[in-house]
């Protein structure tokens, strides 16, 4: 048995997580019908209007998974010091979290870019929303990135949990942007304290879809939470083989 | 959103762009939910932690199993 079978590491499914899972996937299929079949042709946007169904959620999710990483991060920053883990637990979180929050904002910016072209006749336009909505995946992208650069593990927590608190500032940035600037791209169709612009089957469709990709995201979360776990105990273990190796050398040569 | 003008307008090509935003969407949902479990089952074996799976049911508390 290896060391990280000894101290209890865990694979990356549980029951719980198993029953999750299945939820997102019967979710996520019951949204396909829902915003495919069931909501009615918007009568200005006709069929393209079933976009909504995606762009909105994915953005909203990945909000979600960047809020979820500052937290993670603040609070690595601020009690890394006096856990036994030295905050590797929300280090953990905050890589995960990001990492689904880039993938639905990849979705998002496909999604919207394939939705421009019908109603707007381009797929990309330099306005306010677009632009800092693309700056925000570069922005991640580069925390994913600078997560991966070589270091010490407590110093790249540190470098990486500053720059997730950065790149947050960009967050109400891109959801404001439509209220601060002229822009091509519609304004907010569901906002706290203003009246929905969608009503009926389509409002009930967008809500829905939203609770089946948060199910969804949930789920990626917490799996790429326990495969992160298992690529510090990986990496641990090399490094253990590699100084025992090195050791028995040593005795060897003498 | 404005109405499109050109002829790419068209109802026909709104089915199009609704095809191709869904089926790209679940593409890439199921291509990186497939790239987690496979890489946690990966690791998980090479830490030889793999394929125990009885403790999810409480026989061994140590270790938990994949899916």
């Amino acid at each position: 048995m290896t060391a990280a079978a000894k101290s209890g590491a865990k694979m990356t499914a549980t029951p719980i997580t198993r029953v999750l899972g299945v939820s997102a996937l019967a979710a996520t299929a019951v949204m396909a019908v829902l915003g495919l079949v069931v909501s009615p042709p918007d009568v200005v946007q006709g069929e393209a209007v079933r976009m909504l169904y995606l762009h909105v959620p994915s953005i909203w999710i990945a909000y979600g998974g960047f809020a979820l990483t500052s937290i993670s991060s603040i609070l690595f920053l601020w009690r890394s010091g006096r856990r036994a883990d030295q905050g590797r637990h929300y280090d953990r979180l905050a890589g995960a979290a990001a990492e689904v929050g880039v993938v639905f904002t990849a979705i998002t910016l496909i999604t919207g870019m394939l939705w421009g072209k019908v109603t707007w006749g381009t797929y990309w336009q330099w306005d306010a929303r677009l632009t800092t909505t693309v700056l925000l995946f570069v922005t991640y992208l580069g925390y994913l990135a600078l997560r991966r650069l070589p270091a010490e593990p407590t110093v790249r927590s540190r470098r990486a949990a500053v720059m997730a608190l950065i790149s947050f500032i960009n967050v109400p940035i891109v959801h404001f942007s439509v209220d601060w600037w002229r822009t091509l791209h519609q304004k907010a169709s569901l906002s706290v304290g203003r009246r929905p612009e969608i009503t009926g089957e389509m409002y009930w469709t967008l809500l829905y879809s939203a609770l089946a990709v948060t199910v969804l995201a949930t789920w990626l979360i917490i799996h790429r939470y326990r495969v992160i776990r298992l690529e510090e105990l990986r990496d641990e273990e090399g490094l253990e083989a590699l100084i025992a190796s090195r050791l028995n050398k040593d005795v060897g040569s003498h | 959103m404005l109405g499109a003008t050109d002829d790419e307008g068209t109802p026909m090509s709104e089915v199009a762009t609704v095809i191709a935003g869904w089926g790209i969407t679940f593409v890439v949902l199921a291509t990186y939910s497939i790239w987690v479990v496979l890489r946690g089952k990966s690791i998980g074996q090479e830490l030889g932690i793999g394929g125990i799976e009885q403790s999810d049911l409480g026989k061994d508390t140590s270790a938990t199993a994949d899916s």
